[in-house]
């Protein structure tokens, strides 16, 4: 026991109960899927073959990629002006807006994709605002398509992105604005050459967070997108419940793990991530 | 995974050994401990309640409501059982997972025939006991080995009689005809109906439909795509239909008569090639309240009154042909075998579906998005 006690801190003590519970009921089912990618139905590496060999998952993926590329983009870009006039806000404003934006995570994903149905939908208000008008004359096509999907996935996003870019530009300093205006930048130079510059571990946390939160959608994209719009979320569901294809289930289970784990890994060679999630500007 | 079963399999005979009083309380919790379960558990739950109820597996909603008044009664009345219900929908997938796992908690599953045939042959289900299941009280080739037809449901589509007032859509034909018939089309995003209703559509006659020509039906089902949208749910189509979004829909007849309630006839149900799915009752491998009892359960849910009690309450066609003849006049509409309908449907091959209904329904999802 002494010799144990010599080699290992103390402290794991502490955590050993909760390193139990994760491996049992965290890890070993992960392993599973794994092992079932490699498994079913037969042993061999055939579940990642499909992968080059079937054009159908090919587009799935590209698919999923192209609309949380998309999704990222516009909801960072809407999440840094919202951050921004939160940090420029009187005090009082910045807690009322903050409050929304926290209301906001209270509101289920199927509520809003549905509210964004009756809204921008075929009858919806927006349609039929603009047919009364006269603006247009066919009601525009806003929902059941990518438009719809990319619109409700970045609604439910932007405030994902807010938080890290807001606990990133409140730790700027901001003399160093003043010392930009007062060497005689304008407010525009000192924005693109100051501003944005400090502000980018903000930036790059944002859109890792958004990124890796939309590579999972499913409701959205089943409801907005008509149908005709399938990633992988959605796939992944329909192998494991109704064509009991575990087996590629579990290989784009497996895929999308690594390729979250391997742009972890990417961005930690740049920066220091639990500076990036903590929001900090500095290391 | 066999070990499991094979425990739960002693456990369960047990339990109903101890009931009957035929082993008495010591040795069965001394099984209970060889077996690993906790006595506590079982003194209070499962493996011995096991023995005096039957869990059926549905979909929830008013089907725990209608199974019970229309099944559930007459069953506890004749067998002295009890009914309760797990509604949260048995999936293939779910099934599949329960009964690898072992841990069998549902006796009787509301599925689809074609679950019999994909899940039957490798070992999930347990065969239908045809001494008790009358083969006679559904249609001729709808009582298979692991699984027999009690209701049917019926794929048919609607249309808005205000966009095709003068001139109503038919048939598959004018459904798939976008010049003729403008307007956007749901379809059901899982295949099922929707590839059939495509062959016909191209001419295919309603008996020569199986085995279906997936390359043909899918060009047909691509050449509406632009004017097309897709549902995966009731609910989700019903809406499409009650804020005008599909102006055609393919749809299930019962969610049909809804759908003409609520939008006081401006929707209109077309019952012409309407398709004919059975509806089947299945039964988990190792399932825990016996071989025996479920088998009564589902002939109980064969019988005239409970086949007309679910076409009343849930608005689904009964599959016994005694009681085609029985069918009120205000439901024969929607109900797809009633003497109204049943010169013009067609009928689903649940064998074709099981064995390559995977396929399909990946190769459909790869047409549509």
């Amino acid at each position: 026991m002494r010799v144990l006690g010599r080699h290992i801190s103390p402290g794991w003590l502490l955590v050993a109960p909760l390193l139990l519970v994760v491996l049992a009921f965290y890890a070993g089912p992960l392993a599973n899927i794994l092992w079932l990618s490699v498994t079913d139905p037969e042993p061999g590496i055939g579940n990642y073959q499909k992968l080059y060999q079937t054009d159908a998952l090919g587009r799935i993926l590209w698919t999923t990629f192209r609309i949380c590329l998309i999704t990222t983009f516009f909801s960072v870009a809407l999440g840094y002006s919202v951050a921004y006039a939160m940090v420029h806000a009187h005090a009082r404003n910045q807690h009322v807006m903050l409050t929304f934006l926290l209301v906001s995570f209270w509101i289920s994903v199927l509520v809003r994709t549905f509210a964004w149905l009756m809204l921008l939908g075929r009858n919806g208000l927006v349609n039929e605002s603009m047919e009364a008008i006269g603006l247009i004359s066919e009601p525009v096509r806003f929902m059941r398509n990518e438009l719809g999907v990319l619109i409700g996935m970045v609604h439910y996003m932007v405030p994902y992105a807010v938080l890290p870019l807001l606990a990133n530009m409140q730790t700027l300093d901001t003399r160093v604005m003043a010392a930009s205006r007062n060497l005689g930048a304008t407010g525009t130079q000192t924005f693109w050459r100051i501003y944005l510059p400090l502000t980018a571990p903000g930036l790059i946390a944002a859109s890792l967070l958004v990124f890796i939160l939309s590579l999972g959608f499913y409701v959205t994209p089943a409801i907005l997108g008509g149908g005709k719009v399938l990633m992988v979320a959605e796939y992944i569901s329909v192998q494991l419940l109704v064509t009991l294809n575990w087996g590629t289930a579990a290989m784009l289970g497996t895929l999308m793990l690594f390729s979250v784990l391997a742009l972890l890994w990417l961005m930690s060679r740049f920066m220091q991530l639990s500076a990036a999630f903590g929001g900090g500007a500095t290391r | 995974m066999q070990d499991k079963q094979f425990m739960k399999e002693t456990l369960i005979e047990s339990a109903h050994a101890y009931k009957a009083g035929r082993m008495d309380r010591r040795s069965f919790l001394a099984l209970c401990g060889m077996a690993g379960v906790a006595t506590a558990s079982v003194i209070a739950g499962d493996a011995k309640a096991a023995a005096d109820h039957v869990v059926m597996w549905n979909w929830g909603g008013q089907s725990v409501e209608c199974h019970g008044s229309a099944i559930g009664d007459a069953f506890t009345k004749a067998t002295g059982l009890g009914v309760k219900y797990d509604t949260s929908g048995p999936l293939e997938g779910k099934l599949r997972e329960m009964v690898d796992s072992g841990n069998v908690t549902a006796d009787v599953a509301d599925g689809d025939l074609f679950n019999a045939v994909s899940l039957g042959p490798t070992g999930h289900l347990e065969p239908i006991d045809y001494s008790i299941v009358s083969k006679e009280k559904t249609l001729p080739n709808y009582a298979l080995e692991y699984g027999v037809s009690i209701i049917l449901y019926g794929y048919a589509f609607v249309y808005d009689t205000e966009v095709y007032g003068d001139n109503p859509p038919k048939d598959w034909k004018d459904f798939f005809d976008t010049a003729g018939f403008p307007g956007t089309r749901a379809l059901y995003k899982w295949a099922n109906g929707s590839l059939e209703a495509a062959l016909m559509a191209d001419g295919v006659p309603g008996d020569a439909l199986y085995p279906l020509d997936m390359e043909r039906a899918l060009n047909k089902v691509k050449s509406i795509k632009d004017d097309s949208i897709y549902w995966g749910s009731g609910s989700e189509v019903h809406s499409m239909c009650v804020n005008g979004e599909a102006s055609m829909a393919i749809i299930w007849q019962n969610r049909g008569r809804n759908i003409e309630t609520d939008t006081e006839g401006r929707y209109k149900l077309v019952n012409n090639q309407a398709m004919a799915m059975p509806g089947a009752y299945i039964v988990p491998k190792g399932n825990p309240a016996g071989r025996d009892a479920v088998m009564k359960f589902i002939a109980t849910a064969q019988e005239v009154p409970a086949q007309l009690a679910l076409l009343d309450c849930l608005g689904m066609t009964p599959s016994n042909p005694a009681a085609f003849g029985e069918i009120p006049e205000d439901q024969q509409p929607y109900a797809i075998t009633s003497a109204m309908n049943i010169d013009k449907i067609v009928y689903n091959d649940p064998v074709w579906w099981g064995e390559n209904g995977s396929e399909a329904v990946n190769a459909f999802l790869d047409a549509i998005s």
